[in-house]
């Protein structure tokens, strides 16, 4: 299943993700944890040790690169196989789900 | 000018085009909409709302779920969280009904998270019995049975 879980802040998105990834991980499913929230603390929820969550690094914006296109314009793509990116990027945590945690988000207008 | 989001974005399309990846995608999305209607949610398949039995809650499920239709995700469903008794439950499922949204499952208030954030542990470390933890096995019941009967998710009392 690909789901994202969504809602105002508080209301415990992060524990029901977490929870399910580690339900769905301990009944023997690949699962892949993405904290998307520019406050991460998935890791937590998920088990996964202070200093191990404190050394994450979160996916840094240059994997996205501009790529020129045969007919001249430029595309935005996704720079690197994504395996690889997830094994660089990403840590196991406990029933074996993996994490990946987005990385810091700059606000005002240099986004 | 690609922000973290986008990168974010960028990798899950990647995953989601090479198809070669079996398993399970759980995005913890950020507080609010905008990150939603950025379209970080386009390469899931479905939208888990959750909501609390107060209003600006409820609301804010109810706009996510608007937005995901927008955006061509019309599996959204909706999760209530700390329901602390018959007044919550029936305040979350005559809003849902109202909103159209597909309830299909209830996370009930628990003590027992907010010891285990204090204490920094995963909550189904600290009480892997406690009624939410209980409550969110059941929810994964529920939406790995959708998934392997390819029906659409049913909404109603979760299975005890």
């Amino acid at each position: 299943m690909r789901i994202a879980i969504a809602g105002k802040g508080g209301t415990g998105k992060t524990t029901i993700t977490g929870t399910l990834a580690r339900v769905l991980g301990r009944s023997g499913r690949t699962v892949l944890a993405v904290d998307a929230d520019s406050n991460p603390n998935l890791a937590t929820v998920l088990g996964i040790p202070p200093t191990q969550a404190e050394a994450l690094v979160g996916l840094p914006r240059d994997l996205m690169q501009r790529r020129a296109e045969p007919d001249g314009t430029t595309k935005v793509v996704f720079a690197r196989p994504p395996n690889e990116v997830l094994d660089q990027y990403g840590v196991h945590g406990p029933d074996g789900v993996r994490l990946v945690v987005m990385g810091k988000v700059h606000h005002g207008g240099a986004g | 000018m690609c922000s973290a989001h986008a990168t974010v974005r960028g990798l899950l399309g990647e995953i989601v085009a090479q198809g070669e990846y079996a398993g399970d995608i759980l995005v913890d999305m950020e507080a609010g909409l905008e990150h939603l209607s950025r379209g970080t949610g386009r390469h899931v398949n479905r939208i888990v709302a959750v909501l609390e039995p107060y209003y600006r809650s409820m609301e804010t499920a109810s706009r996510v779920a608007d937005l995901a239709k927008e955006m061509g995700i019309s599996d959204v469903v909706a999760v209530s969280n700390k329901v602390r008794d018959e007044a919550d439950r029936r305040a979350i499922a005559e809003y849902c009904a109202r909103r159209g949204l597909n309830l299909i499952g209830e996370v009930p208030h628990d003590p027992a998270l907010a010891e285990a954030e204090r204490n920094g542990l995963s909550p189904i470390e600290h009480g892997p019995d406690s009624p939410a933890m209980v409550a969110i096995r059941a929810l994964a019941t529920r939406l790995l049975l959708a998934l392997l009967c390819f029906v659409p998710i049913a909404s109603g009392a979760l299975p005890v």
